[in-house]
């Protein structure tokens, strides 16, 4: 079989070359997080690094995340040795943007790698498959918007995740798929939303027998057990040592925030919103009652106590209660069924659906979660092509209010469209047809769907503000983005559980 | 009964991919023995997906978007003059001219405080530079305001400047080039994947990127209306591609490099293969009248008693000065004539030096040995005007004897890189003239073979290396270095690859003629390792305190060497390309004898 073109490196480099002339771009204020991280790391002993409270961006990701930091500022100190003083807030001076900018682009080698891993592992029919959804992850604008203009390290992160999910392809190196999972989690732990899902797969496939579930395989939960329970231990050990966990718990796991975030990410409580605000003129004539308090609040979407006027609070506990039911759906079938890859793959995406949509305090960035495991089984065939594609129109388009200067705005509406219509194509082209005839109208609502976002993407950039001028119900564009995106996100999970329980 | 969906599982034809692209010998395709394809350069990579059965309208519009993103990000870095009181640079020009179109009477465009950024382009610019005024204050009429908005540098202004040039761009130069080069490769006979190739390369030009996106021009509307008129040439619309040309020369003076040729040529196609007055008549008529038009607004402008007093406070143009007879000012002739002697006088500055700043053309390396300014500035004039016209009489002969199409862009590059290496008053950004023609070569028959690539892409390189020192003063040397290496890349070019100078199997047999000469090979090393090695001692020796300029000077005089080089090369290959029609004309004549 011939060779396949462009190739990962070739695509790579390209993709550098642009990421590079985005220096200069608008940076959100995790610039500034992550170079008080470095400050942080370099010049304090790591007893004090979970306690530094200089800057109000405290280091909030697990150890291994920080020792990553403090391995980057070993280097930062030959750029710019001013960026590694925990006192010099909001530094970025040209070296140290350009610095922090490399890190990004160098780490993200890691993803560069686990995908050239996914597609060695695909088998040889399915190689094309591979390399294009490879190639879709890799120019991902999600990842430009998020690592390479907005500024996170998330290409690092995500090459990680794939590397673990690669790993889980063959049965001879499932323990390593754990170990690495367990790194990733020492790194940030937003991941544990997929744990579950990598606890009942290796709890299925590798502790237990796979003919018999009461025929326990010890020597496998020994390896395993001591493995993670190692990678905890050198991540979490000494500060356990030094009886800091529970500052460390406060600071990974800071409950006092909201239910949404800012700008409202696309999930189950922005539709809960947007029902909220349409029902705040009809409550009268309903005979509902409304309170008065909580009407600026919604409006304004500022992180903190988002309350609703006229439909009931909802409480962390049932944001809890809701993500863990509708992780486990899934997991069952996980369960019975452990031996398809494909079927992991789906209940990780399945989990990160889940999370995502019914999690408390959801940040739009974490669409990612799905987004990046379903590219590896999006072309399995057409119906789960599918259920993919409002996800990826609506999950990136639901990144954009994280760049809102004039100058980046072409940036990420060309780019993300040139994505969208490069890869539903070649998608579309590639993607085999399903052994089962389609069971539903999908195809016809994800056509609807991604009509429907060219006008609005228009009227929430440039027709808003010229209907109602700068500055006048500006939560409005936002709103309708955000439940537009939402409907996008539920629809194609209804979706993709029907794919995944059918198939 | 719904009709079926066509996404659903109906069963899909498989498109055949064919082995080698038919209709072009642009050896896009190599293949290593074994029944293995690959493609010949990373560019082509890219492209592969497109071979066949994909439709244009999805490939187009994917790379207009590519290239675009490439422009935009550009223009995120600096631009001319940021932050350099008190002139700034090309940025505030604009933006000035800008401010002085929207405010000022017509009359007094030409004549207000020509110290500072006086407008000095034909008229085309100012209406281009005042429709631009009026919709840039639409946003914020502070960015425009008279006077007081001198070296504003805001990031919204910025952002809107970056916003026009891109507009401009994708109204005038991108259409053009997608036009001509749809007609041009299919005169050609070359296919339409190969030619989406050379669109990409073409549109991702280095030079021209880091001009008008970093640097900060419009040069992209000139040379695309240059382009909508070899358009028209093509499509057999001669009116039409003489009204784009006068657009380009009333947009920038710089378009008189081509114009020798768009003159022979348009003479050429009134007298061969035979006479036709009409033609030629219709020809001049149309020229005129798009002149008249062009400056009909400056000069209805000029009438009357506002514009009277405000040129009465002036100096009278050299032009009028120089008429026989004293111009009788209460005649209502005189404000238009003043007007237009203004115009030329400020477009056409004959009165400063041969060259200005450091240009890596013939005087400027002469007079880094001989210095110049002992003669006479009339003398230098009168030399200059002579060495110019006889490097491009050839040329202008060649294309007037055979005013054919597929000679055209031989022809311009070689009178345009005879006008860059001896004309007066030449700008190190003049460089993009000569190297439009010759990048559109690139979508001839054979254009992405080695030879046309190696030549192509070692000019265009050495065409962006000489700008350096000016990208360098705009703090913009990552997007030199990033576009400029990127592009190497994608033609596999040195530095970043030796392809194109190797020898490889090729699965069209009849390639060997279209690899680069041995002596081709040895010259193009040369001048690259020469411009990795400038680049290199740049960086980290610092030139003596008594030669500050050395590295500039040395830049220079490599770029004068590459540029004659690349003028014979244009001018060989022109006549070798005449002589073969001249056999082909021979031939058929003598068939006709014969029968």
């Amino acid at each position: 079989m011939a060779e396949i073109y462009p190739s990962l490196a070739q695509c790579a480099i390209l993709a550098a070359a642009f990421k590079v002339l985005l220096f200069p771009a608008y940076k959100s204020t995790d610039f500034e997080v992550h170079r008080n991280w470095l400050a942080i790391t370099h010049s304090l002993p790591v007893k004090e690094w979970y306690y530094e409270k200089t800057s109000e961006w405290t280091l909030d990701y697990p150890p291994f995340f920080a020792a990553f930091e403090w391995f980057l500022s070993q280097a930062a100190k030959l750029a710019d040795p001013a960026m590694l003083v925990v006192n010099n807030l909001n530094h970025d001076s040209w070296q140290t943007v350009y610095f922090q900018r490399t890190t990004v682009i160098v780490t993200e080698l890691v993803l560069v790698f686990a995908l050239s891993r996914f597609i060695k592992s695909a088998p040889q029919q399915h190689k094309t498959l591979a390399h294009v959804a490879s190639l879709s992850v890799l120019l991902s604008p999600g990842l430009l918007i998020i690592d390479h203009i907005h500024f996170q390290y998330n290409g690092f992160m995500y090459g990680v995740l794939i590397l673990s999910l690669v790993l889980a392809r063959k049965q001879s190196t499932l323990l390593y798929s754990g170990i690495t999972f367990a790194i990733l989690l020492c790194f940030k732990h937003i991941y544990l939303y997929l744990s579950l899902a990598y606890f009942v797969f290796l709890l299925r496939s590798y502790c237990l027998d796979p003919k018999s579930i009461l025929k326990p395989r010890f020597g496998n939960i020994f390896k395993l057990g001591i493995s993670v329970l190692g990678i905890f231990g050198l991540a979490f050990g000494p500060f356990a040592h030094w009886n800091q966990l529970f500052q460390l718990k406060d600071r990974l796991f800071p409950f006092s925030r909201g239910l949404c975030h800012a700008y409202w990410a696309p999930n189950i409580w922005a539709m809960y919103s947007f029902a909220d605000r349409v029902l705040i003129p009809l409550a009268p004539r309903l005979g509902l009652t409304v309170n008065h308090d909580a009407i600026n609040s919604v409006t304004r979407g500022l992180v903190g106590d988002t309350s609703f006027a006229v439909l009931p609070e909802i409480t962390k506990e049932q944001t809890f209660a809701l993500t863990f039911l509708f992780q486990l759906l899934p997991l069952i079938k996980l369960w019975l069924n452990p031996d398809s890859w494909e079927t992991f793959i789906g209940a990780v995406t399945l989990c990160g659906y889940a999370s995502f949509l019914f999690g408390w305090h959801v940040h739009e960035k974490a669409v990612l979660l799905i987004i990046i495991p379903f590219s590896l089984i999006a072309l399995k065939d057409r119906r789960y092509f599918g259920a993919f594609r409002p996800l990826v129109v609506a999950g990136h388009v639901s990144l954009f209010p994280l760049l809102f200067t004039a100058a980046e705005f072409p940036i990420k509406t060309t780019y993300t469209v040139f994505w969208l219509i490069l890869f539903l194509f070649a998608f579309d082209r590639v993607a085999p047809v399903p052994e089962q005839p389609r069971v539903f109208l999908f195809d016809r609502f994800s056509l609807i769907y991604i009509t429907v976002a060219i006008p609005l993407i228009i009227y929430c950039s440039i027709g808003h503000q010229l209907i109602f001028g700068l500055g006048r119900y500006e939560f409005l564009p936002l709103m309708f983005m955000s439940s537009y995106a939402a409907l996008g996100v539920v629809g194609s999970w209804v979706g993709f559980m029907v794919v995944y329980f059918t198939a | 009964m719904a009709p079926p969906t066509p996404s659903s599982h109906r069963p899909r034809k498989k498109h055949k991919l064919p082995g080698s692209v038919p209709g072009s010998n642009n050896s896009l395709i190599l293949s290593s023995g074994n029944e293995k394809s690959f493609p010949a350069f990373p560019l082509v990579s890219f492209l592969w997906a497109g071979r066949a059965g994909v439709s244009q309208w999805l490939i187009l519009p994917l790379i207009l978007m590519a290239v675009g993103l490439f422009r935009w990000a550009v223009s995120l870095w600096g631009y001319s003059g940021f932050q350099v009181p008190p002139m700034h640079g090309d940025f505030e020009a604009q933006r000035h001219w800008m401010e002085l179109t929207i405010h000022l009477p017509i009359s007094k465009w030409y004549i207000y405080d020509l110290q500072y950024w006086g407008l000095d382009y034909p008229p085309l610019t100012a209406y281009h530079s005042w429709l631009l005024g009026k919709v840039g204050s639409l946003f914020d009429p502070a960015w425009f305001a008279l006077d007081s908005s001198r070296g504003i540098e805001h990031p919204d202004l910025k952002v809107y400047m970056r916003a026009t040039v891109f507009v401009s761009e994708y109204f005038i130069y991108i259409p053009a080039i997608v036009t001509f080069l749809r007609r041009y490769t299919r005169a050609q006979g070359v296919h339409a994947w190969s030619s989406s190739i050379a669109l990409v390369a073409i549109l991702m030009q280095p030079a021209t990127i880091l001009v008008d996106h970093g640097h900060f021009q419009y040069n992209t509307v000139m040379l695309g209306l240059v382009v909508a008129s070899l358009d028209a040439i093509l499509a057999g619309r001669m009116l039409w591609a003489c009204i784009f040309f006068v657009g380009a020369l009333g947009f920038k003076q710089m378009a008189l490099y081509y114009a020798p040729i768009m003159f022979s040529f348009l003479l050429g196609v009134c007298f061969f293969p035979h006479i036709r007055i009409l033609r030629l008549i219709c020809i001049s008529v149309v020229t005129l009248a798009a002149f008249a038009v062009l400056f009909a607004p400056l000069l209805l402008g000029a009438i009357g008693e506002e514009a009277h007093a405000a040129q009465a406070s002036m100096p009278l143009p050299p032009l009028l000065e120089a008429l026989p007879l004293a111009a009788n000012q209460k005649s209502w002739v005189y404000g238009p004539v003043f007007q237009m002697a203004q115009v030329i006088h400020r477009v056409f500055p004959f009165a400063r030096g041969l060259f200005e700043d450091k240009v890596a053309n013939a005087w400027c390396a002469i007079h880094t040995f001989y210095k110049l300014n002992r003669f006479p500035a009339a003398l230098l004039q009168r030399v200059s005007l002579g060495a110019t016209l006889a490097s491009i009489f050839i040329p202008s002969v060649v294309i007037f004897r055979h005013p054919r199409p597929s000679l055209l862009l031989l022809a311009l590059s070689c009178a345009a890189w005879g006008f860059f290496l001896f004309s007066f008053q030449v700008h190190e950004k003049s460089v993009l003239l000569p190297l439009l023609p010759m990048t559109l070569l690139l979508a001839s028959d054979g254009g992405l073979s080695k030879e046309t690539r190696a030549w192509v892409g070692w000019a265009n390189l050495l065409g962006v290396w000489t700008l350096y020192p000016l990208l360098k003063r705009d703090e913009l040397r990552i997007p030199y270095f990033v576009i400029t290496l990127l592009w190497a890349y994608l033609m596999a070019l040195p530095p970043t690859s030796l392809e194109t100078y190797r020898s490889r199997p090729s699965s069209e047999q009849s390639t060997v003629a279209l690899e680069p000469h041995l002596l081709t090979k040895l010259v193009h090393m040369a001048f690259y390792a020469a411009m990795i090695g400038w680049h290199l001692v740049e960086a980290f020796v610092p030139p003596p305190a008594s030669k500050p300029d050395l590295w500039v000077v040395l830049n220079v005089l490599i770029g004068a060497a590459g540029f004659g080089l690349a003028y014979l090369w244009c001018l060989w290959k022109l006549i070798t390309q005449s002589r073969r029609i001249d056999e082909e004309i021979e031939a058929e004549a003598s068939r006709k004898k014969k029968e």
